[in-house]
Order: structure tokens, then sequence, then C-alpha cells
């Protein structure tokens, strides 16, 4: 008999247990770690499909930040740049303005020293004219300069038109019905007479003359009233001189001031400069 | 050496212990060391599985294996696999390990018994109409029977019997000719033609392996499939005529 019935059962019951065994050991925990691989790969792609997107989008944001930030920056520049250009301007008119500043106040200094020295130069050669004039009368014509003052301003008052005289007369009798003599020396008393009597010829009768000695002056004798006044003086002369030395002045400063404009505008930079040269002045 | 003789057909005969009406015989031994070493294979693989990109050469090997089986079956029943895959996956692997084992001297292929092939056999017999009912009722996969006519009823019932006879004793015919041959061989020629028939058999083992594995998978998916029956059978009947050909040449060569 080749068939074994015992056999047969218990190959049978064998078979069943190792189905059961092979599927509780091999296909279910197989078959499970390929499911759970494959999802697992398949949710790594959902994942990583879903960080590209992500990543995607980021780099859209740095992008449009990247932009925001280069047009934010030209902006800023061009604001800055204007701003610098407005401050440059400004400073330039300050500057400008210090300059003409500057240039004012030296002006005035020369100005001041101009008078300074101008009126310097007037006394002085008053004096000097004063001292020349005297010893070259008294040397050359032998005269007594003083002489040849009262002189000049006798003749002077006898010259005298009638309008004049009859102001003189006017303020005269409006005020103490005298006249003042000033002169810068002691009038010798026949020099007094011949004054007196050319006054009271040609003015009127009933003068009352004083004499009064001033240092102010520097050369010269004056008839004062009350508002009016005759003289000779040297002061007449040296104020032609005056003149003439200030003109010639004026001209040498307009020439000297345009060469310093032009200095000063190129040396902007150093403001300080033209004041040292004026020092040296 | 030899563990069953020559003369002895079967590995039944061997008995090693018995009492009573329960013996446990050679073939009964075998099957349990087959049982076993595909039992703890798989645990040994499975106990660390690994469900990430990396994993062990055994896993791979499982896997792959799980795969093709799978494959096979949904090829075949046109269904879902994971519901066929325990039974045919398990006819499968078992008549494999059996059968390729005989490389090794002294083991007796358990597929070399006709009660272990009966067995099998009859394990297909009951689960075609287990699964035929489980998937369309009783009432349907009763009409197979009657169909197209009542007269039919009759081949039906011999077809389902002859083809599961057809199982039993091709298995176990393939086989235990294969060991006995190998044995004669041996007797005969000492040297280096012995291991051919080995080669051979091996050959011979694996594919009479799948042969069985898939013919049950046939039979139980025309059972499956009452709509499509007509056509299942035809289909079936292909591979199986194919087989007996292909047993028919075997015989030849020897």
């Amino acid at each position: 008999m080749l068939i074994d019935w015992f056999t047969v059962a218990a190959q049978i019951v064998n078979f069943l247990v190792l189905v059961a065994l092979l599927k509780r050991f091999l296909y279910g925990r197989i078959i499970t770690a390929m499911d759970q691989r494959e999802e697992r790969i398949a949710s790594r792609l959902r994942e990583a499909e879903k960080k590209k997107e992500e990543a995607e989008r980021e780099a859209e944001t740095y992008r449009r930040t990247n932009r925001e930030l280069d047009e934010k920056r030209e902006e800023m520049l061009f604001q800055v740049k204007e701003e610098v250009e407005l401050k440059r301007k400004e400073l330039m008119k300050r500057a400008h303005g210090e300059v003409d500043q500057i240039q004012a106040r030296w002006h005035e200094a020369i100005q001041r020293e101009k008078d300074a020295f101008l009126q310097d130069l007037r006394q002085r050669t008053g004096k000097q004219v004063y001292t020349i004039a005297r010893r070259a009368l008294t040397d050359l014509a032998n005269a007594h300069l003083e002489q040849r003052m009262v002189e000049a301003f006798v003749e002077r008052i006898a010259k005298l038109d009638e309008k004049k005289k009859k102001a003189i007369l006017a303020s005269m009798q409006r005020g103490d019905h005298g006249v003042v003599i000033n002169s810068a020396f002691e009038i010798p008393t026949n020099a007094q007479e011949k004054i007196a009597k050319v006054v009271r010829n040609h003015i009127g009768d009933a003068i009352d003359i004083r004499y009064q000695i001033s240092p102010d002056m520097i050369l010269g004798i004056e008839l004062k009233t009350h508002g009016h006044k005759i003289a000779w003086s040297i002061d007449d002369y040296l104020d032609s001189l005056e003149e003439s030395v200030s003109q010639a002045l004026s001209g040498e400063m307009e020439d000297s001031s345009i060469g310093r404009g032009a200095d000063e505008k190129v040396q902007l930079k150093h403001p300080r400069k033209p004041k040292q040269k004026r020092g040296k002045r | 050496m030899d563990v069953v003789g020559l003369k002895e057909i079967s590995s039944d005969v061997v008995v090693i212990w018995r009492w009573g009406f329960i013996s446990l015989n050679a073939t009964i031994l075998y099957t349990w060391i087959v049982m076993a070493l595909l039992i703890l294979l798989s645990w040994l693989v499975t106990r660390r599985l690994s469900s990430g990109p990396r994993l062990s050469r055994w896993q791979n090997l499982l896997e792959v294996l799980v795969v093709g089986m799978r494959n096979q079956i949904r090829e075949v029943s046109q269904q879902e696999p994971d519901r066929y895959l325990p039974f045919i996956g398990t006819l499968f692997l078992f008549i494999v390990i059996s059968n390729l084992l005989t490389i090794i001297p002294g083991y007796v292929p358990p597929t070399g018994s006709l009660s272990t092939t009966a067995a099998l056999a009859i394990c297909v017999f009951v689960a075609v109409p287990v699964f035929g009912i489980a998937d369309q009722g009783l009432g349907a996969y009763l009409k197979r029977y009657i169909k197209p006519t009542v007269f039919m009823l009759p081949f039906h019932v011999m077809g389902e019997l002859s083809r599961t006879l057809a199982l039993a004793v091709r298995l176990f015919g393939n086989m235990m000719s294969g060991s006995k041959i190998a044995a004669i061989l041996l007797a005969i020629v000492p040297l280096f033609f012995p291991i051919l028939m080995s080669v051979l058999g091996l050959l011979t083992g694996l594919i009479q392996a799948y042969i069985f594995a898939i013919l049950a998978m046939v039979y139980i998916a025309s059972a499956t499939r009452a709509h499509e029956g007509e056509e299942r059978v035809t289909k079936a009947e292909g591979p199986e005529d194919a087989e007996q050909s292909e047993k028919r040449e075997e015989k030849g060569d020897r």
C-alpha cells in the first residue's frame, strides 16, 4: 500500500500548521514591511515635494525682498545725494557770506586806517607847510608870515560882497553885537588895530572885537559871528591837499581791493589768509 | 546511508517510532525538518525587518520571493493576491524546499511519498470549494456543476476528483522516480553521471513545485470566478497538458 492514511492525516495537519506559521512569520511581516516602506517613500516624496514648493516660495520671497532692498537703497542713495548737494550749496553760500563779511571788515579796517592816516597826514602836512611857508616867507619875502596872513585876512574882509556883509550884520544884531577873531598865534597890536579898522570900515562901526587864540587851528585867522565866519586859513589849502591825497589813496585802494577780491575767491578754503595779508600791510 | 531501501518505494515504511495507530515515520520526520527550516529562516529574518531603504540580504531574498509569488498569483487569478498567498505560497515553498534538499546525501524528500502528495492534493481539493463558496456563496458555487446542463454534473465531479489525483500522483511520481534513478545510477556508474542526474533532479523538483502551486491557483481561481468558469477550465487544461507532455519527455529521456 503506497498510501499510509495516518501519514496523510499527519501531513495535512503539518501543512496547515506550516501555512499558519508562515502566514504569521513570513507573509504578514514581509508584506507589512514592504507596505510601510512604500508608504514611507511616498510620504518622503510628498514631503520633498512640499519642501520644494516651500523652498520655491522662500526663494521667491527672498528675491522680492532683495529687489525691494535694492530699490530702497537706490532711493536712499538718491536722497543722500540730494541732501549732500543741498548741504554743499548751503556751505558754499555760508562760505561766500563769510568771505563777504571778511571783505567788508577788511574794507572797513582799511577805511579806518585810511582815515587815521589822512588825519595824521593832514596835521603833519599842515604843520610842515606852515613851517615851510613861514620859513619861505621869512627867508624869501623877508616878511613876517603872520603879518602876511593878517594882510590876507584883511584883504578878504575888504573884498566881501554886499550880500555877505548884510548877512553878517544881521547875525550880529541877533547876537551880542560882537565878533570873535580866532587865530592860531598871538596877533600883534598893530595888526589888531588894522583888523579892527577894516572890520569897522567894511562891516559896521559899533562892533565889539575880541581876540582868541585857538590851538586847534594850524595856521590862519578867522572872524566868527553868531552863525557866520570869514576866514583865511591854511586849512583851506590843506583841505584841497587832503582831498587830492584822499583821491590818490582811494584809487590805490580800489586797485588793491580788486586784486584782493580775486585772491579771496581763489582761496575760499583758507579764509584766514587775507587777514595775514592785511596784517602785513 | 540509504534511509529508504531501493526496493521500498515510499519512505512511509521506514518507521522510527510507533505507538499503536500512531507511527512516526521518515516522511513525517523529514517534513518536520523542512518545516522547522522554513519557520526558523522566516522567524530569523523577519525578527528584524527594516521598512527603510536599507535592508538585509535575507530580507531582500524573502521580499523577492514574496513579491514574485504575489505577481504570479495576480497574473493567474486576475485578483488581489493577498487572499491566496498564504496557501499557494506555502505549497510552493514547502515543495521547493522538500525537493531542493535532495542535494544533501541521506535526505529523503517527503514529496517522494504518495501520502504527502495526497495530503497536499486533498488540501487543494478542499481549498477549491472553500475559496469558491467564500467568494460567491454556496448556491452560486454549486450551480457551476450543472452548467451548461445538468448532465455535465458527473463530468464535473469526475474532473474534480481526477485532477486532484493527478496532482498527487504527478508530484509523487516525479520526486520518487528522481531519487530512485539517482540511487540506481549511483550503483551502475558511480562517477559524474549521478551528478548530472542530481542537477536534472533539482530542475525537475523546482518545476514540479511551480506546477503544483500554479495548478492549485488555477483550480481555485476557476472556482472563484464562476462567470468565467468555462474559460478558466480551458485555460487550466492548457498548462496541465503542457506539463504532461513535459513529463512524458522527461520519462522518454530516462
